[in-house]
């Protein structure tokens, strides 16, 4: 048997008795077990593993296990998610708002490609991220135009009434104690006090001061505000001028006069001298433009 | 693999257990290691006291290897490589009373020699062997302790044993 193989099996303590016969005859059997013998001497010095325990344990309780070690990354982690849900949360319900300014229009058009033009120091409300087919729904103050896709319900709430249509088109106007409806193709039903009114094309719903006034059915395929000109029929003298305040953002001086007087007319939103003479000839007035304020006084 | 009991060994019954196990072998490898100098009980106590401090973190099964690796980096933090002395305890010779003074002077330089072939072997050889020699640890037990496969325990201490009786013949 090789030397080697011998010394190793002699070495990890697995000869048989034979080979054990056969490692004693090697010729360095005396030096190897000497050196094996004195090695013994190199043992390490007497380790007392119950003496070492006792030690590391009272180390061990002088420092306290920090149990709460966990917690801080944890909330960290949950702070973190905290703020990205309330971000997400708050874009989520976020809602677009679009307002117009004295004298601008603008269309504007809905996630479901419904069209809305709004009038001057108009403002529609709606949240995107719940425009669905089965809600839509926006707010508006001041007055618009809708062109409504078919679908779902379509809701336009204002804070006189709300309009509610599938699929047509209409024009709402809301303003200090005025609030009018008009519908240009399908049908409309307007909820105002719990009492809803239903149009036809044609029809319009006008309500001044609360009390609902009649109207004649329109021939019009749009609002005349879309080619901008604002056309009243027998609306206050209040309300007309008003309208004009916003198209032309200037103040009007109407104190010498009655204004309850009922206007049937139009003006147009391109000249404000016209527009001025076409509301105070028919009404017999006299008008002076003082840097942005119009006097009106009686001829 | 071993399903695994325990989750860690943060509970102090099992520690005071694997502390038992392990301390003893931590220990001496320490020693065959470093030599006595850096103090290998302290080290293997602190050791164990960062096991303790990090228990959440290890694993029962990585727990040994784990205890191994930091006493033996809180041995290389404290010196870079100083040469390794182990001290040969005399062996008691009283019962030997026909001892003539030849035989105990050259017993003495044996030693020496032996003291110093030792110190001349690298560590892993040295560890290796005196765990083999002094220890009587079989090799597949050294193996598991170092982490090593057998065969590659068997190199080193016989490359140890054939090291050791080239220098002592050389000296």
């Amino acid at each position: 048997m090789n030397k080697e193989v011998l010394i190793l099996k002699w070495l990890d303590n697995d000869l048989s008795p034979e080979e054990l016969e056969a490692f004693k005859a090697l010729e360095d059997y005396e030096a190897i077990i000497k050196l094996s013998n004195y090695s013994k001497g190199f043992k390490a010095p007497e380790f007392n593993t119950d003496e070492a325990l006792q030690t590391v344990l009272t180390n061990i309780k002088k420092q306290p296990n920090r149990q709460t070690n966990w917690l801080s990354p944890l909330l960290k982690i949950a702070a973190i998610l905290a703020i990205c849900f309330g971000a997400y949360y708050y874009t989520t319900t976020l809602d677009t708002t679009i307002n117009t300014h004295y004298a601008e229009k603008s269309l504007i058009q809905l996630p479901d490609h419904s069209e809305v033009n709004l009038n001057a120091l108009s403002k529609i409300t709606y949240n995107p991220k719940q425009w669905t087919d089965n809600t839509r729904s926006l707010k508006l103050e001041g007055e618009a135009f809708f062109k409504v896709k078919k679908g779902s319900t379509f809701n336009v709430v204002t804070t006189s009434g709300i309009v509610t249509v599938v699929g047509t088109e209409f024009n709402v106007k809301q303003r200090q104690n005025y609030f009018e409806v008009t519908c240009y193709e399908g049908m409309v039903n307007v909820t105002f006090n719990s009492a809803e009114t239903k149009l036809k094309a044609g029809d319009s719903f006008l309500i001044i001061n609360n009390k609902p006034i009649e109207r004649l059915t329109l021939s019009a395929k749009k609002p005349d505000w879309l080619n901008n000109v604002s056309s009243f029929i027998s609306v206050p003298l209040s309300e007309v001028l008003d309208e004009f305040e916003r198209q032309y953002n200037v103040k009007i001086d109407a104190k010498t006069i009655k204004q309850d007087e009922l206007f049937s007319g139009k003006f147009t939103h391109n000249d404000i001298n016209i527009a001025l003479q076409s509301i105070t000839q028919p009404l017999q007035l006299r008008y002076k433009k003082v840097n942005k304020t119009i006097i009106l006084t009686r001829e | 693999m071993s399903k695994q009991l325990y989750k860690n060994i943060c509970d102090k019954s099992r520690f005071e257990a694997f502390f038992k196990k392990h301390a003893k072998s931590l220990h001496s490898f320490l020693y065959y290691k470093f030599g006595d100098r850096l103090n290998p009980e302290d080290k293997t106590q602190e050791a164990f006291i960062k096991l303790w401090e990090n228990c959440k973190k290890v694993s029962p099964d990585k727990a040994k290897s784990y205890v191994f690796t930091i006493a033996n980096n809180l041995m290389l933090n404290e010196v870079a490589h100083q040469k390794v002395v182990l001290k040969h305890q005399q062996t008691k010779t009283t019962h030997q009373t026909n001892l003539s003074p030849e035989f105990l002077m050259e017993e003495d330089e044996y030693r020496q020699k032996l003291e110093q072939a030792i110190a001349n072997l690298t560590e892993a050889q040295r560890v290796a062997f005196l765990m083999n020699r002094v220890e009587g640890k079989r090799f597949k037990e050294i193996a598991t302790l170092l982490d090593i496969s057998t065969k590659a325990v068997e190199k080193r201490i016989y490359g140890a044993l054939k090291k050791l009786r080239q220098d002592i013949d050389e000296l």
